[in-house]
């Protein structure tokens, strides 16, 4: 105040400028700090309180750092997380495939590593998910998985089959016949020192002798999981495991065909089992057994499906790639596919047999005409779960409607479920003759 | 005394813009929270005022049932009431539970309900019904392949801006109905299931 005194004082400004300029100088300091003031609120209010940085914080993409270490036995694969995130794990051929279902994106932080079982790990980008991919240099290896969450944090243990005793990921199928010459076989691309084997290790992932067709019969259903259900009681997973018991005996008369089955017991077995049992033991076909349902229950027939895919643009192209590429039924996938078949989901495996599977719903079709009494309702596609994941043509055969009464005792009776088996046999076996023909 | 005068008047106009300064402040802090409320719930509230003063104004829309004679979905044309994208699915959703007033059959499992519906920006609509949709004896793929069908062809016929629809159940998703198709995946339309 004394300053502002003495100044407003030397020199006595004119006494009608005086009031004004004193305002002025007041006003100028308040309005600077006001504006000060404002200016800070504004910026505070617009990039919002420091209370409110939860929703920002949510934009911001989540991180996954994996490191990667190695025992003498095996190698330990960890993924940390700054939140937690929903994954799933599946093994495709010498990979380990996480898909992640993180919506706002998704970016890995990997420190370099050395390692004996794990030669890459990458993250590629599907339409509905992140996978990251850990590729082994060897189908033989065998993982346990254990998570933490809050923070998020998994740990992969790798093991090369010959090297540990671990095999959790192998699917407790059932194994029809094997092939003695088996055994015999060396592992082709294990990098690890050659040890005594398993010999259940050896039925999976191993390739077989030229010319014996390995064939995955899927009944449908099972367990508390009926299926649909007739009119008289009957249920539809009695009837498929029925069915695909008469087809497996039939087909295993003939020496040149392996049989194995998704179950052969009134069990449970999810759909993305029945899938990996055919892809782990390498199936030629896959056949999957159902018995139809509708609300009409005049609603009769025949009818085999293969997948349809619900195509989007970046799928479609995909597809496009993989039907210009794909070759005879003999010509599987090589290492250097493998590269682009990691960029499609697993659960696309069956995209690339589309042609294949086609054909075989053919034959087996045409076959079931000829040999049931029932209605011809032809080669149809849908987007099915049990076929998506499979990795070699697929079919899924709906031999009759189990709503309709009339159908329904057909399916209880013997005669008609043997005559289904031989159809299908014969279906099968034209497929195979046609590949085969020199 | 002029700087008595002086020095009085100067503290009144210091008090008095103190006054304000605090007063803006407080308006800064609270003001705008009240504002951003008001912005959130305004459209809604004036919208539904709108809706109540004119008359409900309907709107045609073609709904999908099964036919019993060919197995095929047929068209049955409905009226709802005009509302925004995610009302007017739900209402399309709502009348296919209900099922047909004509000669049709309905697909869906009785007792179902529309739990929530959806709509994202980029035209993916999810449905989220109640689990007694997986509950039904006619699941066999025929069955299933109606019912999904039935509402995926239903609401992306009816709305240009719907182009794929997810189902949930109970707010979660689901493997499938009954053990057949993929619900995993979001459906593309099939009209090949529909009559011509």
């Amino acid at each position: 105040m004394e300053c502002l005194r003495t100044r407003v004082r030397f020199p006595p400004p004119p006494p009608f400028f005086y009031k004004g300029e004193l305002i002025d100088k007041i006003m100028s300091r308040f309005i600077k700090i006001f504006a000060t003031i404002a200016i800070s609120l504004i910026l505070v209010s617009t990039q919002g309180f420091p209370l409110k940085g939860a929703p920002a914080a949510a934009k911001t993409i989540p991180v996954i750092k994996v490191t990667v270490e190695d025992s003498s036995q095996a190698s330990v694969v960890r993924i940390s997380g700054s939140s937690n995130l929903a994954y799933n794990l599946k093994k495709s051929s010498d990979s380990l495939i996480i898909t992640f279902r993180a919506l706002n994106g998704l970016k890995l932080e990997k420190s370099p590593f050395t390692s004996q079982i794990i030669k890459s790990i990458d993250l590629a980008k599907s339409p509905e998910a992140y996978l990251l991919i850990i590729k082994t240099g060897s189908p033989d290896f065998s993982f346990t998985s254990s998570a933490r969450k809050n923070p998020f944090e998994l740990t992969l243990n790798f093991k090369l089959k010959n090297m540990g005793t671990a095999r959790e990921s192998q699917p407790a199928e059932t194994v029809a016949k094997t092939s003695p010459s088996r055994n015999n076989e060396s592992s082709s691309g294990a990098s690890s020192p050659p040890a005594e084997r398993v010999s259940q290790e050896v039925i999976s992932g191993r390739p077989r002798p030229k010319g014996v067709k390995t064939i995955v019969i899927d009944p449908g259903h099972g367990g508390i999981e009926a299926g649909a259900k007739g009119n008289y009681g009957t249920l539809e997973k009695d009837v498929t495991l029925a069915v695909a018991k008469k087809l497996k005996e039939r087909i295993e008369g003939e020496l040149k065909y392996r049989v194995v089955m998704t179950r052969d017991s009134d069990v449970v077995v999810a759909l993305d089992r029945r899938a990996a049992v055919a892809n782990n033991n390498k199936a030629d076909v896959f056949i999957s057994i159902h018995a139809n349902g509708s609300r009409r229950t005049n609603a009769r027939g025949s009818e085999t499906y293969f997948l349809s895919l619900n195509a989007t643009d970046e799928e479609a192209r995909r597809l496009a790639y993989f039907e210009n590429n794909s070759g005879e039924l003999e010509n599987r996938l090589g290492e250097q596919d493998f590269d682009d078949l990691k960029l499609i989901l697993w659960d696309m495996a069956q995209s690339i047999y589309i042609k294949q599977s086609s054909q075989l719903a053919e034959f087996v079709q045409n076959q079931l005409n000829q040999f049931l009494s029932t209605q011809n309702r032809g080669i149809k596609q849908a987007p099915f779960k049990v076929l998506a994941g499979v990795a070699c043509p697929a079919i899924l055969v709906e031999i009759a409607f189990i709503t309709n009464p009339e159908e329904e005792k057909k399916l209880q009776s013997e005669d008609f479920q043997t005559q289904v088996a031989e159809a299908i046999y014969r279906g099968l076996s034209g497929y195979f003759d046609l590949y085969e023909k020199p | 005394m002029r700087n008595n005068k002086h020095k009085k008047k100067k503290l009144r106009i210091m008090l008095i813009l103190l006054v304000i300064l605090i007063v803006l402040i407080l308006i800064f802090l609270f003001g705008n929270r009240k504002e951003k409320i008001k912005h959130e719930g305004r459209p809604a509230g004036t919208e539904q005022v709108a809706g109540r003063t004119a008359e409900i104004k309907m709107k045609p829309v073609t709904l999908f049932f099964l036919s019993e004679s060919d197995g095929l979905l047929h068209a049955e044309e409905r009226q709802i009431p005009e509302s925004d994208l995610n009302g007017e699915a739900r209402a399309v959703v709502e009348e296919l539970i209900k099922g047909p007033q004509t000669g049709l059959m309905a697909v869906i499992p009785e007792n179902t309900r529309l739990r929530q519906l959806f709509v994202t920006a980029d035209g993916l609509a999810y449905v989220d019904l109640s689990r007694q949709v997986t509950e039904a004896n006619f699941y066999g793929s025929s069955g299933e392949m109606a019912v999904v069908y039935s509402i995926v062809d239903s609401l992306t016929y009816n709305f240009k801006s719907i182009k794929k629809v997810s189902l949930l159940i109970e707010g979660n998703e689901r493997e499938t109905l009954g053990g057949h198709v993929d619900l995993s995946n979001p459906f593309v339309p099939d009209y090949s299931l529909i009559a011509r």
